[in-house]
């Protein structure tokens, strides 16, 4: 496989209405625009389900479910990775601290809701997640690196 | 955009089959709770969650099977699954429900009794 350029490649942008289940719309538009891209089917399987956990969360937590309100969608490639950015227009907000963050036995035990699962799944699917706020855009950046170029760096293909 | 979902319930000698056809998220939430309590009618020995048909699986359908994972150790029932693609059954050993339920090949394992199975 040749490697791309070093500049980032735009390989799709679009927005999704915040409405539920558009997450699934998000999700099958980006597989689409990363087919040829170099991902391995493990690494498009974590990445669909990262960028579907990031749209639900800005259409249900950023922009409050308000469908004439988007979420933001572009796909990059750059030279060893490709990137997903998810933005909402919610701002700023707190993410989980170590409290919260997601139990099964605390679940079962009813001492947890047994939601929460978000953010947890995000972290373990993709190589890098980082989110930033501008005023009222709140972006959450996914990145997928590709394993057949990496230099050795300890990335086996699944997030530890 | 619409749901393509659906939760049937069976019962194959003693056993509550779920099969979670499509997408299971919050929208299948009332469907899964109405077949339990269907399956539960039949006072099964235990229960069986069949993915084999099963499409795509969020957060919210985690929690799903976390509440009716719960449910049904609260009310003395071994739970078990089978037709998991690999990339659901990493999902299941990270959120570590794989702890809890016993992760089969086929259905004809996932119906033997919990110390049967390999």
């Amino acid at each position: 496989m040749r490697r791309p350029a070093p500049n980032p490649e735009e390989l799709a942008r679009f927005d999704v209405p915040s409405e539920p289940g558009n997450e699934r719309l998000a999700m099958a538009r980006v597989t689409a625009a990363v087919e040829g891209a170099g991902l391995t089917e493990d690494q498009l399987e974590r990445l669909r389900t990262a960028v579907a956990e990031a749209t639900m969360n800005g259409i249900e937590h950023g922009n409050d479910g308000r469908a004439d309100v988007p979420v933001e969608v572009v796909v990059l490639r750059d030279e060893d990775a490709v990137v997903v950015t998810v933005t909402d227009l919610g701002g700023a907000r707190q993410r989980g601290n170590a409290a919260e963050s997601p139990d099964i036995e605390a679940k079962l035990a009813g001492l947890q809701r047994p939601r929460g699962w978000g953010l947890f799944l995000i972290e373990h699917m993709v190589d890098e997640v980082a989110d930033t706020t501008e005023g009222d855009r709140h972006t959450v950046r996914l990145v997928i690196r590709h394993t057949e170029w990496s230099d050795g760096g300890g990335f086996d293909g699944r997030r530890r | 955009m619409a749901g393509d979902a659906d939760v049937v319930v069976r019962d194959l000698a003693g056993t509550m089959v779920l099969e979670l056809h499509g997408v299971v998220d919050r929208g299948v939430a009332d469907q899964l709770t109405k077949a339990y309590e269907q399956g539960r009618a039949d006072a099964p020995a235990r229960v069986v969650l069949d993915f084999s048909d099963t499409e795509y699986i969020n957060s919210s359908g985690i929690a799903l099977i976390v509440s009716i994972l719960g449910r049904a150790r609260s009310e003395g029932l071994n739970v078990a699954a089978f037709g998991l693609s690999d990339h659901y059954r990493h999902i299941f050993d990270i959120t570590r429900l794989s702890d809890f339920i016993d992760v089969c090949p086929d259905l004809d394992t996932a119906l033997m009794a919990p110390g049967q199975r390999r």
